[in-house]
């Protein structure tokens, strides 16, 4: 009973069951069909799919920025169907967002971009501490009073990073985190992220169409108009060993 | 877990709105022009509204009575109707009033000597050795106006009547007149263009023989007759009992009512109020939109950043705050700039018109007010902007 119970509560996100609507009426279209899906506890899971196929639907649904109407899901142990608008808004605040964008405030600095999410948790004794601690350890120990445009804009994704991180949320959901960055600096990045991630223990569900950091996943789930695809350890793939065989496989994805 | 901890006072959450606002000099700049405009415009027109009742008002409050008997008919101050000494006298023996004054007027004819144009002033004549107005210079001039044929001129008189200086030698009503010194009164409707002081006796010299067709003057007939009540006596009540006794040919007044019988007047018979109200809401609603484009402007082009505060748990209160926090702030720095010409202008046209515009702290702490919900309507109408953003549209852009 008791391990069962652990069980549970090393599942971050539970999904079952899970229909999603746009539109009213006739209009009325259903983007997301019959969805089970589990993350656990300190998995890296990367979330792929074609334009279109609903895996940013999915990744707001969780986020608690979209009501649920159809199925179940469950985020940090708590039912998300049927929450009210206030409700929705705390949730959030146990999860770390990242987006394609930095979307930082340029009249702040660094520093004071990362204590606006420390502010709402209330938490104003060390506000100051947590965002320089993180900021130092994601590189950025230079440039903690640089306000945004005087960052470059692999610096400006760490900040934003930061920014997600800095109240050790147990999930973080990112979209597209590497989009707006080249190839190096993506990496980075990436590697910054997963590093914090899993010293933190915290789990991931990022989107990406980025071929080149599916290496730092555990996990890749594929979402094709709406259902989901395939669902498969990122080992599998790397086991594979054939570099056209793995080319043929992102080139499904 | 982290440790978590109550705010104190010297916590700050971080000044976005502030920052926001000074982040960018040029807009902050445009902002505060728009407020401090708004600002003077209100005052000004405010100020002329009030400066034209004030001066209106302005000679009674210099009057030095309690109580005041003026004709039934004189239900303003320019309709030119006076009554019976006897009645001052009559009102003098109640139990309770100290001394009686009296206060005759008239329009006379004033010649500006560089132009010999004449121009209407309101004589104020009274006999000397009473102190019936409370002007410094009076005493300072009371044995030489005691001399026939002089007379002080108002300081606030418009330039039209012409050179102020002592000794000047002039015609009033075509009679000659010297002219001694001024005093600080100002111009209102009944006064013509502006005031003129002489004793009683001088009174009776100018305007009691004045010829077949018009109503000669004595000091029978009084125009504003001035009771001071003994101290302690209630002098609403004093008042009543006077105009009880006497017959319905005088009304009997306090200061309070007589003042409010004369802004009364005012009020209700010209369009002053509803000209002077309509331009200051005009001026505020520039205002309204001046500031609304301006707070719009921040949060549009921070529209996803403002998204994305939502994303992460701001709620929609805090966020409205912001905007909110950016409204007062400019309140606060538009309404001084603007405060600070308002009484500059202030000044200038007091100089030019004679009209009596007062800065009272109530007027400012009002026009104040005004600003502050001029920036919290403008506040409001941008804040619409954060409200209906969804922050589930920052993903996937």
């Amino acid at each position: 009973m008791s391990l069962s119970k652990h069980q549970e509560n090393d599942r971050i996100v539970r999904i079952e069951k899970l229909n999603f609507y746009f539109g009213q009426g006739d209009l009325r279209k259903q983007i997301l069909f019959d969805i089970d899906l589990d993350l656990q506890r300190g998995q890296i899971v990367i979330l792929t799919g074609p334009s279109g196929s609903g895996k940013t639907t999915l990744l707001t649904l969780i986020g608690a920025l979209r009501s649920l109407e159809e199925g179940s899901l469950q985020v940090l142990g708590k039912e998300l169907r049927g929450l009210s608008h206030p409700q929705r808004v705390k949730i959030r605040r146990n999860i770390g967002f990242i987006f394609q964008a930095h979307n930082l405030f340029d009249s702040l600095t660094a520093r004071q971009n990362v204590e606006m999410a420390v502010e709402i948790q209330d938490n104003w004794g060390n506000k100051r501490e947590l965002s320089s601690h993180i900021l130092t350890q994601l590189g950025l120990g230079e440039r903690i009073n640089y306000k945004p445009h005087h960052l470059s804009g692999g610096q400006k994704q760490r900040v934003a990073i930061a920014r997600a991180l800095v109240n050790r949320p147990q999930l973080i959901l990112a979209d597209e985190p590497t989009a707006a960055l080249d190839k190096v600096t993506g990496r980075e990045v990436v590697n910054l992220m997963k590093t914090l991630a899993r010293e933190r223990g915290c789990t991931v569900l990022m989107v990406t169409h980025d071929n080149r950091i599916l290496d730092v996943a555990d996990r890749m789930v594929n979402l094709v108009d709406g259902r989901l695809e395939s669902d498969r350890p990122v080992s599998q793939l790397a086991a594979m060993q054939d570099p056209t065989g793995l080319d043929r496989q992102m080139f499904m994805l | 877990m982290t440790r978590k901890a109550q705010k104190r006072w010297w916590q700050f959450r971080t000044p976005l709105a502030w920052h926001n606002l000074t982040s960018e000099p040029r807009r902050l700049l445009t902002a505060l022009s728009g407020v401090s405009f708004s600002v003077v415009l209100i005052f000004v027109f405010l100020g002329f509204k009030n400066g034209l009742y004030d001066s209106q008002v302005q000679l009674i409050k210099s009057l030095n009575g309690d109580i005041f008997i003026i004709n039934r008919i004189k239900y303003t101050m320019f309709i030119p109707e006076q009554f019976a000494r006897r009645r001052l006298y009559q009102a003098q023996a109640f139990d309770g009033v100290e001394e009686a004054y009296a206060l005759y007027m008239e329009l006379g004819n004033w010649k500006n000597p560089l132009t010999n144009r004449t121009r209407s002033l309101r004589i104020l004549a009274f006999n000397l050795n009473e102190p019936v107005l409370e002007l410094p210079e009076l005493q300072e001039y009371r044995s030489q106006l005691n001399q026939p044929w002089t007379a002080l001129l108002d300081r606030r008189s418009r330039a039209e009547v012409g050179p102020q200086t002592p000794g000047l030698k002039t015609e009033l009503s075509d009679r000659q007149v010297q002219l001694l010194g001024t005093f600080t009164l100002g111009t209102d409707f009944s006064a013509g263009d502006g005031n003129v002081i002489m004793s009683d006796q001088n009174f009776v010299r100018y305007f009691g023989n004045l010829g077949p067709e018009v109503d000669s003057r004595s000091l029978e007939t009084i125009d504003i007759g001035l009771l001071q009540v003994q101290p302690g006596v209630d002098v609403v009540a004093l008042a009543q009992q006077i105009s009880q006794t006497l017959p319905n040919d005088v009304s009997v007044f306090t200061r309070e009512q007589f003042i409010t019988q004369e802004l009364t007047y005012w009020k209700e018979n010209t369009n002053i109020g509803f000209v002077f109200s309509l331009l200051s809401s005009l001026s505020f609603v520039v205002g309204v939109i001046l500031v609304y484009q301006i707070l719009y402007t921040d949060v549009a082009d921070h529209w996803s950043e403002y998204a994305t505060l939502k994303a992460i748990g701001y709620s929609n209160k805090r966020l409205l705050w912001i905007v909110m926090q950016e409204a007062l702030i400019l309140s606060v720095i538009g309404f001084i700039p603007g405060f600070l010409i308002s009484s500059l202008l202030y000044d200038l046209i007091a100089g030019a018109t004679g009209l009596v515009l007062q800065l009272t702290l109530q007027r400012v702490l009002n026009i104040y007010i005004a600003t502050i919900a001029m920036c919290v309507i403008s506040g409001s109408l941008a804040m619409r902007k954060v409200l209906t953003t969804d922050p589930a549209e920052v993903f996937g852009l």
